[in-house]
């Protein structure tokens, strides 16, 4: 409910041409770190796979966190966050640049690299016999199929939440906002589906004998998590160039700030839920994937994860003030994005050696990988207003405040 | 809006005026007046809403609430309590070892720790607000002001209290009169007729229900510390006589009353048809084979885990060098075990000559005092030691013209 001052919309809500130092700066940071990683991983391409495919599955996060924000938003009818949707909007949207930078992992799959996936071995899933049971799920001509409905759904949901909003800028009229909202609510359960399998594709399948069917949901908590740090982020910088100076308040930092305090404790729930059933059950097939992170220097990483992806951050993000102040809440935004990072490599590299094998590969895929993806997302924030003017629950958000 | 000097209520006896109420329409109106009464400087007043409007508590110069505070240390509270007391039943108070884990597992006291955590936090959270805001509250002077009912639908109102320090008959009216209210600032009178204590009806009812809250635990206690000879009642009965049969139990049901089924004669478990005898048996033809199965790979990698396997099983008893000189024996000999039959030396000739698959099958089956081993040692790793083994006696047995040119010198 919002009562009190009228809405103001005397700020400046396009970026023009004053992204273009950052999208040079990202363009550049995506060109050097994939080539850097290109030239630097020749000798050992089984690392070069693993580096990208972390860096891959980062970005995707912040794409599928993005996505899941603004349908959640529609889906609710959710009144508080219009002022800050476009944004989000503009993150969802740049889905076909994640789809591009997926080749990356697809390629050397198709090409019959099995460094990664053990299962595209076709010898080893003869002699396996657990391999050879998952070989009509685990097969490329399958994985190639569920790989165009991913990124085919993921593409056409984030193009259609931006390009309508953008189009009700124009137009105005709630029937827009009505017919999103109506294709928010099946498109939440085909994105639960397909963000579930393609966690157990890309991820869960690297070890294929393991299987947790939590794993979706756990990949999921990373994802809102990386989306909602992204998104104060994004926005501390546009108001850092003078633009939604009044729109987007304190108010609206609390609420991103609430969801990210709420998502650590969700994302430390659901690692620990599928931590309890697999300890407790104690059966080998399952265990190992877990004495495999508890060995070596990789025991050091899971009780540094534990406690920057859990304990540091629950406390530090609990108070009230702590979300309500830029500095402050920038400051467990990058903490976030820097934990999640050590998550997805946690989930990706470990293989029983007990070795930690992070290097210059890692950063620099890393970089890569982000830079294409933010250059992409300033490239379309700068054709579009930065705030969805035509959506009449506009004046509510821009009044909102935390009771 | 009415002329402010029309506003002014005539004052009756100072002592029993309880404050002065002003009405408003709108949340905006509510906000701006209250603005106006925290400028002033009023202490003991509040305002009143049908729902919670935003912004009020800076416009009241409300300070932030403890609340937050109180509810964290009860949230600490809780989890470290679960914490301590699953800790003290597990490993001091009742010590049980459960699926085989260690008595205080981490692990398993997470669920609780968290609900505990809630919980208490919850509850406290509850309670702490209803106290915090001297809730519940049986009877309120508002309660007789006729207008004043319609704060729980679309009215707003301030009530200053007579008993502020800066409470003034005149002026404090005066100053609500100022912020716009809907009608005149009204007197409210304090209340004599009703008193503030609960009503004798609910005092009796919750005594009432707290009284029976103890019979539960009443009874319980009383069946702890009591003796019975009435038989145990069971609370689920087809929990403790199921409809099942146990192993080695009678079933009339089949003509051999066994409960327990034999495997269709013929059967063969999977992976358990050893239908290759050689490989499994050592024997080809019905005779002991001279030579290894083609399954055994005759390399460093098959010696080492046969000299590997030979140290875990053979030398307790046979020694490191196959002598018969292990630990074992040794031990029964220090003790003087008048019924120790020793371990075959496996240096000697007879052993020296006999064929692969003899030697087999010894490990296998056993041979005299010597238990098989088949049960413990699969078969690939029984080959692996027959292999070191022959390794073993031909070193044991070895001349110097066994020994490469190269390697030689060193020793003579």
């Amino acid at each position: 409910m919002s009562h009190g001052e009228e809405a103001h919309l005397d700020d400046r809500i396009t970026l023009d041409a004053d992204g273009g130092a950052l999208f040079r700066g990202f363009a550049i940071a995506g060109v050097a770190g994939l080539g850097g990683a290109a030239l630097l991983g020749m000798s050992d391409t089984a690392k070069l796979q693993r580096a990208y495919l972390v860096a891959f599955m980062y970005v995707l996060s912040v794409a599928l966190g993005a996505l899941w924000f603004v349908a959640i938003q529609h889906l609710t009818n959710a009144k508080w966050s219009v002022a800050v949707r476009r944004v989000a909007e503009i993150l969802a949207s740049n889905m076909l640049l994640v789809a591009a930078l997926s080749l990356g992992v697809v390629v050397p799959m198709l090409a019959g690299s099995s460094d990664l996936y053990v299962w595209l071995d076709r010898a080893r899933v003869e002699q396996d016999h657990i391999l050879h049971h998952k070989a009509a799920y685990l097969n490329i001509q399958f994985f190639m199929v569920r790989w165009f409905l991913y990124f085919g759904f993921w593409i056409w949901l984030g193009r259609r939440f931006f390009k309508l909003s953008v189009q009700q800028d124009k137009e105005g009229g709630a029937e827009i906002s009505s017919s999103l909202q109506r294709i928010s609510a099946p498109s939440m359960i085909v994105y639960a589906l397909t963000l579930t399998f393609c966690a157990f594709d890309l991820i869960m399948s690297l070890d294929a004998m393991w299987y947790s069917t939590m794993f979706g949901v756990y990949y999921f908590a990373g994802c809102v998590l990386a989306g909602y740090s992204t998104l104060g982020l994004a926005l501390m910088w546009v108001q850092s160039k003078g633009r939604l100076s009044q729109s987007v308040n304190e108010e609206h930092y609390h609420d991103i700030g609430k969801m990210m305090f709420a998502f650590i404790i969700f994302w430390a729930y659901v690692g620990f839920s599928q931590f309890m059933l697999i300890w407790y059950g104690d059966i080998p097939e399952e265990t190992h994937w877990f004495h495999w992170r508890f060995e070596g220097d990789w025991k050091v990483v899971s009780g540094l994860l534990l406690g920057a992806h859990f304990v540091v951050p629950f406390f530090g993000l609990m108070s009230r003030h702590v979300k309500r102040n830029k500095r402050s809440l920038a400051f467990w935004a990058v903490w976030i994005l820097a934990v999640h990072y050590l998550d997805l490599f946690w989930l990706v590299y470990p293989n029983g050696s007990g070795d930690v094998p992070f290097g210059a590969v890692d950063i620099l895929c890393w970089i890569g990988v982000l830079g294409i993806f933010g250059a992409g997302a300033i490239w379309r924030a700068q054709k579009v207003n930065l705030i969805p003017t035509g959506d009449p629950r506009l004046a509510d958000s821009l009044a909102f405040e935390n009771v | 809006m009415t002329d402010s000097s029309e506003n002014i209520p005539v004052v009756k006896e100072p002592e029993q005026v309880h404050g002065l109420l002003a009405e408003y329409e709108t949340p905006q109106q509510l906000i701006s007046a209250a603005r106006q009464v925290r400028d002033a400087g009023y202490s003991r007043w509040d305002s009143y809403s049908p729902f919670p409007v935003h912004g009020l508590d800076p416009a009241m110069g409300i300070r932030p609430t403890v609340l937050p505070w109180i509810v964290f240390v009860a949230g600490l509270c809780g989890g470290t309590f679960a914490l301590f007391f699953q800790w003290w039943t597990s490993t001091t108070d009742y010590p049980w070892i459960v699926s085989g884990k260690p008595f205080f597992s981490i692990p398993a006291n997470i669920p609780i720790t968290f609900e505990l955590t809630v919980l208490s936090a919850a509850l406290t959270c509850f309670t702490s607000m209803l106290l915090l805001n001297r809730l519940p509250l049986p009877a309120h002077p508002l309660d007789r002001i006729r207008r004043f009912a319609r704060v729980t639908d679309d009215r707003f109102f301030i009530l200053i209290q007579a008993s502020d320090p800066k409470f003034d008959a005149r002026e404090t009216a005066e100053l609500l009169a100022r912020t716009g209210p809907r009608g005149a600032v009204e007197t409210v009178m304090e209340d004599t007729h009703s008193s503030a204590t609960l009503p004798r009806g609910v005092v009796f009812g919750l005594l009432i229900v707290g009284s029976a809250a103890i019979v539960p635990f009443a009874l319980t206690t009383l069946a702890r510390v009591s003796t019975s000879t009435s038989t145990r009642f069971h609370i689920i009965p087809d929990m403790d006589w199921q409809q099942k049969f146990k192993a080695q139990r009678q079933n009339s049901f089949f003509a051999d009353q066994r409960a327990m089924r034999l495997d269709v004669p013929g059967t063969v478990a999977q992976g358990e048809l050893q239908d290759d005898d050689h490989y499994y048996h050592g024997k080809v033809n019905g005779s002991f084979a001279k030579t290894f199965p083609p399954q055994v790979e005759i390399s460093d990698q098959t010696m080492a885990r046969g000299q590997e396997r030979f140290g875990i099983y053979c030398t307790p008893c046979h020694g490191d060098d196959g002598s018969g000189q292990g630990m074992v024996h040794l031990r029964a000999k220090s003790l003087m075990q008048g019924t120790w039959v020793p371990p075959a030396d496996l240096r000697q000739d007879t052993l020296r000559y006999k064929s692969v698959g003899e030697l087999f099958d010894g490990i296998s089956r056993g041979v005299r005092n010597m238990p098989g081993y088949a049960r413990q040692v699969d078969v690939a790793d029984r080959w692996a030691i027959v292999l070191y083994l022959r390794a073993l006696q031909h070193a044991q047995g070895a001349r110097i013209e066994d020994i490469p040119e190269s390697e030689r010198k060193g020793l003579e």
